[in-house]
């Protein structure tokens, strides 16, 4: 940098500068709310572009270099977002880590990803990074600590506190106020904005590399009126942060989505008050995980089934015509006929509109289902409640973008229709999914071999997925490629679609089906404990652990009817001749799931060999 | 934001004065001996602990502190005060809070309207201000509220603000009556067996509340336990009693190796566990 240069006029466009054009544009609206001590308290778009720039200073300040990465340990918070495009603006990568990571994780990324400054929440995450040996960080110059509690008091030289690390930021924004202008005016597409860990449920996580240009083709398709929200997105939309912020998901609504778009997002109080802050807020648009839109929808169905006899009536009448009208719109794409509409309005009147209330999805217009498949009869309960969810597709290897349902387009059981501007095909051989557009990152951060095992020369992305063309236009994902299930009798069969099926009983958590080069098939579910307990609560069966719940005769039956039950919808092959229920929750710290909690089936199927090996003897 | 840390919400204790001293007091129920001569002095910033075998008298040495119980002879003194003769509801207005072995909140409120009631020495206005909510009526509470939320934040209740007390599970309802004496805003913190029919987990956040509201607040604490390990690991001072007599006092190491208190407390044969298995 020498300072005779002229200052260049053009600049790479990145979520940093769509949040310091806001600030100068529309600097009193509303950008962020955070809930804190019971209140929900406003950051404008002035306010955010403040911390950002300061954040920025701060890591120009201790020295970050163009590339260096900056990670952040903790939960979904305005801090985050601030390091997270603060690194971006000092044209820093951000990596961000689970917060159920454990310190042998911790471990693993902060010395794959060579990270310089890194971000702790509080004493739980400081405590795992401050366990490993500073000598097998060389990388780690500072650990910035947003919580004071506990880790104030602990003596380590790369310890500050993060108004401390702000305290420098404001210094160096005094001494050098164009610093950061400066280095945003040379930023390039080509800028690493992100080390990105994919979970892995095999083998240890890698660092999908995301640059500036991924986020911008990301930042147009998602933005655009026919990017993936319809009527398109503006500032009036409100939405909630509460997914894992270090995955694309989330990063693509709380950060791409949220500069691009300008709407306001909101952060809640604690990871367990999800439903009073979703209350709070009533979003516009929610983004979740079919596990999030499965818990809903069984919370929902368990508080009906505790209500009086006059209340049951009425429910049992709204939702047989919620179902009525999930059918019409599965069959319409999404537009209602003047009965449905009709049916629709009337519901709302006696049942929806108090069962979207209770989970804070009254002003929902638009919901989105990604990142794991879901099964198409939640999706029809909450199109028929008037809660249209858009089921989309993406991995982290190309922003989390691919394929999507429009409304009025949709396609139940299928991932929805390409992007503009991208390519997406069926390899012809394998049926796998192939991907090429501006959003597909450039390689596993030092890994060529695992990059060249998924981008080939042509530029496609090997997404791993199998996938078939549903009437030319939708793709539907049959499974991943390396869990597709050759039975004994040489039948291929798809797992995944049975355990969702399996999974819509509100009673079963987790299921996983075992067959591979088997007579039959056969599952391991795990209940969930939490409404099977109230159920048993009600049917006086006394119990006490997980363990002993799924030990009960009754609710060995109840999960049989349930499989019975999903067995219909299968051919004779593709039924589940035994099962049995898991004595576990399973858990990310055990090892069974992944920070996203997907299961982990080649640890699961060793772990549980036992209960398999009797099944099938 | 960052959450505030206790004395940035209450007030906080000064220096390591002592604030309780008991001398030699002695209690006995129709003839049965309860408290036989016990002398403590708990200093401001200072975890002490009382151990002992079930009916050694734990809890009537609070008793007799909280006021509820009057000692035939000995002294209590709160902060150079004579506690002695005072009412339980003058000897709170002090800054003595304490929570119960078995929970005594209300259980037909939320977990909000008991951790508020926990602010009431702190009302200074009277009943027409309430009703009206003008002035000082309206500030105080704001205040109140602001301490109560400052409270939910550090035990980590924000999901059961607006939930019954009467629904929540056991382990919750401790905290809540944590929480409730924290509210007071005391200058001296009196546990009796917070951590009693609580999992493991549990009494871990226990014991990390606890030590937390001592390093933040610096106040004395009192605290009686069964769960040997926590009592190890927070206490500055331990006191072992039996049949209401003191068999030692000392760090936990000390009482740890003290061959009287095995004997008392686990019988002959047995070693009190090293806490946390280190060392």
């Amino acid at each position: 940098m020498t300072t005779t240069a002229p200052t260049p006029t053009i600049t790479t466009v990145t979520p940093a500068s769509k949040v310091r054009e806001r600030a100068r544009t529309t600097p009193e609206a509303v950008a962020l709310r955070v809930k804190s001590e019971g209140i929900w308290r406003e950051i404008t778009w002035e306010t955010y572009w403040d911390r950002i720039e300061t954040f920025a200073h701060a890591l120009i300040a201790h020295g970050a270099e163009v590339g260096d990465r900056v990670g952040i340990h903790s939960e979904n918070r305005p801090e985050w977002v601030y390091t997270d495009i603060g690194s971006m603006a000092a044209r820093a990568a951000c990596m961000g880590l689970y917060p159920t990571n454990p310190t042998a994780e911790v471990e693993y990324l902060l010395k794959d990803s060579g990270c310089r400054i890194l971000v702790v929440e509080d004493e739980e995450q400081a405590d795992k990074v401050l366990a490993i040996p500073a000598a097998d960080l060389p990388a780690l110059e500072k650990i910035v600590y947003l919580e004071h509690r506990g880790v104030d008091t602990k003596d380590d030289p790369r310890l500050m506190s993060w108004d401390d690390f702000m305290a420098t930021g404001h210094s160096h924004r005094a001494a050098f106020p164009d610093a950061l202008e400066r280095r945003m005016a040379e930023a390039t597409p080509d800028d690493l904005a992100y080390l990105v860990y994919t979970s892995g449920t095999t083998g240890p996580p890698k660092g999908s590399m995301l640059t500036v240009r991924n986020l911008q083709y990301a930042g147009k398709v998602l933005a655009g009126s026919d990017g993936i929200v319809k009527p398109p997105p503006g500032p009036d939309d409100l939405l909630v942060s509460y997914l894992p912020l270090c995955h694309i998901y989330e990063k693509l609504f709380t950060v791409v989505f949220g500069t691009w778009v300008g709407s306001q997002t909101h952060f809640g109080e604690s990871i367990d008050t999800l439903v009073p802050d979703m209350r709070d807020v009533n979003p516009t648009i929610v983004q979740g995980v079919p596990r999030i839109w499965e818990r809903i929808h069984a919370a929902i169905l368990v508080r009906l089934g505790s209500a009086s006899r006059m209340k049951l009536l009425n429910a049992a009448v709204w939702l047989k015509a919620a179902d009525r009208v999930g059918r019409t719109l599965a069959r319409t794409g999404g537009r209602h006929t003047l009965l449905s509409r009709v049916l629709q309005g009337l519901g709302n009147m006696f049942l929806y509109r108090s069962l979207k209330d209770r989970v804070g999805l009254r002003r929902c217009r638009f919901g989105v289902s990604a990142a794991a498949p879901i099964a198409p009869e939640i999706l029809r309960f909450f199109m028929g409640i008037g809660v249209p969810i858009h089921e989309a597709y993406g991995m982290t290897e190309n922003t989390g973008v691919a394929t999507r349902n429009l409304p009025g387009r949709i396609k139940l059981g299928t991932v929805g229709e390409a992007y503009e501007d991208s390519d997406i095909r069926l390899d012809p051989e394998t049926g796998e999914i192939l991907c090429r557009h501006d959003g597909v990152f450039i390689g596993y951060w030092n890994q060529p071999e695992a990059t060249a095992a998924t981008l080939d020369d042509e530029g496609y992305l090997h997404t791993g997925d199998v996938g078939e063309m549903v009437d030319g236009t939708h793709i539907r994902i049959v499974d991943r490629l390396k869990d597709i299930i050759i039975t004994s009798g040489g039948k291929n069969v798809s797992p995944s679609e049975i355990e969702n099926t399996l999974k819509t009983s509100p009673f079963i958590k987790e299921a996983i089906i075992v067959g591979d080069r088997r007579k039959f098939l056969s599952a391991l579910i795990g209940i969930d404990f939490d409404v099977v307990s109230e159920w048993a609560q009600r049917k006086r069966i006394p119990h006490t652990t997980y363990r002993d719940l799924s030990e009960k005769p009754e609710v060995v039956a109840l999960v049989r009817k349930a499989v019975d039950e999903s067995n219909e919808k299968f051919a004779r092959v593709e039924q589940i001749k035994k099962f049995t229920l898991l004595t576990k929750e399973l858990d990310h710290e055990d090892g069974e799931l992944t920070a996203t909690q997907k299961v982990k089936r080649s640890v699961i199927e060793k772990r549980f060999s036992d209960e398999i090996e009797s099944m099938y003897s | 934001m960052r959450a505030r840390l206790l004395n940035e919400i209450l007030a906080a204790g000064e220096g390591s004065d002592p604030i309780l001293e008991i001398d030699d007091i002695h209690l006995s129920f129709a003839g049965v001996v309860a408290i036989d001569g016990v002398s403590i002095t708990v200093h401001n910033g200072e975890l002490f602990a009382i151990i002992g075998p079930n009916g050694a008298g734990k809890t009537s040495i609070f008793n007799c502190i909280s006021g509820l119980y009057q000692p035939d002879r000995g002294s209590i003194s709160f902060e150079g005060r004579d506690l002695l003769g005072m009412k339980p509801n003058r000897i709170a207005d002090l800054g003595v809070a304490r929570t119960f072995q078995n929970i005594e909140l209300f259980p037909q409120m939320t977990v909000l309207d008991n951790l508020m009631l926990g602010r009431h020495q702190h009302v200074r206005y009277g009943s027409v201000a309430a009703v009206l909510r003008v002035g000082r009526a309206a500030a105080e509470e704001a205040r109140n509220r602001e301490v109560v939320e400052g409270i939910i934040e550090f035990l980590d209740i924000q999901a059961h603000r607006k939930s019954y007390v009467a629904m929540l599970p056991y382990g919750i309802q401790k905290r809540i009556e944590l929480g409730r004496a924290l509210a007071m805003e005391p200058k001296l913190l009196l546990l009796d067996e917070p951590a009693a029919g609580m999992n493991l987990e549990e009494t871990e956040d226990m014991a990390r509340f606890i030590t937390d509201i001592k390093r933040e607040l610096g106040i004395g604490i009192v605290l009686v336990d069964h769960d040997m390990r926590m009592v190890m690991d927070v206490a500055d001072t331990v006191l072992a009693i039996d049949f209401g007599r003191p068999i030692a006092v000392g760090t936990p190491a000390e009482i740890q190796r003290n061959d009287d208190v095995i004997r008392a407390y686990l019988g002959q044969e047995h070693a009190v566990a090293e806490p946390g298995g280190d060392e």
